[in-house]
């Protein structure tokens, strides 16, 4: 039979050059050439373009998914609203991952909970929106008619998404009221995970090792009553807390949000560590 | 960090994937003309494989506006020239940050 050869697109010779620099030059040695040359285009006419290509994280390599966060923050100094407009797109694709729940794009989602991590690495968004973002995890769609399709009892890729996050960028979160927030976030997780009964092997190794790096002396509760008696206790010290600390405020005025220097340089293990001073 | 009640941007979801910006935005004016800084569309895309609706992000100058912005846009219903119809959602922006004004010109 005849069939029509497949026709290739054809794009803009920019376009192709956009490609050529984030797809096949980007790498650790060449990250701030390609940073200077992606400074040099008309960011006026490609700017819709470069963000599309950013948001392609999930077809590189796993590995490479820091270098498009460092750019992200590089290019933030001077385009400041193409660094939020990522992190927007960001959010937006996992908000909607969550709400479709198609099996198709698992390796999409796993690439975009990396590139937040990475995102926040690089002090493009603060805590607080990781947290959202983990919490929203959780819950989302629960409690709702459409439980079953969004979340399914035997459905561990929640679980995976949260590991994902938590592998890239929870080893910040270990001082300071940003680990307190994750200690309470983990006891929630293991009341989501023990909802899902057993679960398969490798993701429970995958949980053992994330455990083990994050917090390796934190109790793994066996049973859902036991972290349920967690949580009320939990909730119990918080309030004590808060009651306190309204005290005390209406003493001295606190709560001024920490200033965080916000960088943008891309360091040369691809690393940043002022997160860790947050707080 | 941001708490519940100082929070002013906002993310418009579900709008028609082919409104335009221009479109939205006479409708926003009409009400809240000069009581926001800042804002960034999103166009949705038709296509055979997948439509994604549009989104608009607005940073509003006071949190109250915020309320008011929602009363009216939360479950506002758009058409679209073959009349069907998309229901809007306004959320709290899940990261609240905006573009800083004094965004420097890139020497390059």
């Amino acid at each position: 039979p005849e069939r029509s050869a497949r026709v290739s697109k054809v794009r803009p010779p920019l376009h192709q050059y956009i490609r050529k620099l984030l797809f096949s030059d980007l790498d650790k040695s060449s990250i701030e050439r390609v940073l200077r040359q992606l400074r040099k285009l008309p960011w006026s006419e490609c700017d819709p373009y470069l963000l599309k290509c950013f948001m392609k994280v999930h077809k590189g390599k796993f590995g490479q998914i820091h270098l498009i966060a460092s750019l992200t923050a590089g290019l933030s100094r001077y385009h400041d609203d193409f660094a939020v407009a990522v992190v927007d797109e960001v959010l937006e694709e996992i908000r909607f991952g969550l709400e479709l729940n198609d099996y198709g794009m698992q390796q999409r989602r796993i690439a975009n909970m990396r590139f937040l991590g990475e995102l926040y690495n690089y002090e493009l968004v603060d805590s607080s929106v990781i947290f959202d973002t983990l919490y929203l995890i959780l819950v989302f769609g629960h409690g709702t008619a459409e439980q079953d399709t969004l979340d399914p009892p035997e459905d561990c890729f929640r679980i995976r998404m949260v590991i994902t996050l938590l592998e890239t960028c929870g080893h910040y979160f270990d001082r300071g009221s940003s680990k307190r927030k994750l200690d309470r976030f983990l006891i929630h997780f293991q009341r989501y995970i023990l909802c899902k009964g057993a679960l398969p092997l490798d993701i429970e190794f995958d949980l053992q090792d994330l455990f083990a790096e994050l917090r390796p002396n934190m109790t793994r509760y066996s049973s859902v009553e036991e972290v349920n008696a967690a949580l009320v206790e939990l909730e119990e010290h918080e309030r004590v807390v808060a009651t306190e600390k309204a005290n005390i405020d209406k003493h001295s005025e606190t709560g001024k949000s920490p200033s965080r220097t916000s960088s943008g340089v891309i360091s040369v293990n691809g690393q940043s560590i002022a997160n860790g001073s947050e707080e | 960090m941001k708490g519940p009640l100082d929070r002013t941007k906002v993310v418009l979801r579900h709008l028609p994937p082919s409104i335009s910006q221009s479109s939205l935005m006479d409708q926003v004016e009409t009400r809240f003309s000069g009581r926001y800084n800042w804002v960034s569309f999103r166009p949705g895309k038709t296509s055979q494989k997948r439509q994604s609706y549009s989104r608009a992000y607005i940073d509003f100058k006071r949190p109250e506006d915020v309320i008011e912005f929602a009363e009216f846009f939360d479950g506002h219903v758009f058409v679209n020239e073959k009349g069907t119809q998309f229901k809007t959602v306004v959320e709290y922006g899940p990261s609240q940050r905006v573009p800083k004004q004094w965004s420097k010109k890139d020497g390059r």
